[in-house]
């Protein structure tokens, strides 16, 4: 079987780089993504903050949020 | 997965950003859009927050001040470091 890429090492490879967080109500967050930990907290910059990944839903590597779309 | 591990430098994980911002004044924001700012005393593993000279605000509009306020982390949207 060709080595396949688990979902928690392709948000791996995304830090540093922008990323667009749709969380499960109506809320999304993009900005460059700085780190995660085991349970997906997502800390992203400018302003930085670090977001709760209990309400994650959706991660896209490269995403601008919806203006970039 | 361990839980509860020393903040040390992979760079990646968010223990060295809590480390820089304690002390700080921050913008925590719950789920339920209620947002609180304050001077960040601690944070633990599950987004619990400890602040202080703290301002309850709902729908922008300031509504409450406590001195020392603690936030329960299943609340938590968000912290955000006040710049």
């Amino acid at each position: 079987m060709a080595s396949q890429l688990l979902p928690l090492e392709l948000i791996d490879k995304c830090v540093g780089s922008r990323i667009w967080v749709i969380m499960k109500g109506d809320k999304e967050f993009s900005g460059t993504l700085m780190g995660f930990d085991d349970y997906v907290r997502n800390h992203t910059k400018l302003p930085k903050i670090l977001l709760n990944g209990n309400n994650i839903c959706m991660l896209i590597p490269g995403g601008e949020g919806p203006e970039g779309a | 997965m361990e839980n509860g591990n020393p903040p040390q430098a992979d760079g990646k994980d968010p223990s060295g950003f809590l480390s820089d911002i304690i002390g700080n004044n921050v913008t925590v924001k719950l789920n339920s859009g209620v947002v609180y700012k304050g001077e960040l005393q601690s944070v633990d593993g599950y987004m619990n927050i400890a602040l202080e000279k703290t301002e309850e605000h709902v729908n922008g509009v300031k509504r409450r001040e406590y001195g020392d306020a603690f936030v329960r982390g299943n609340n938590v949207m968000y912290i955000s470091a006040d710049s």
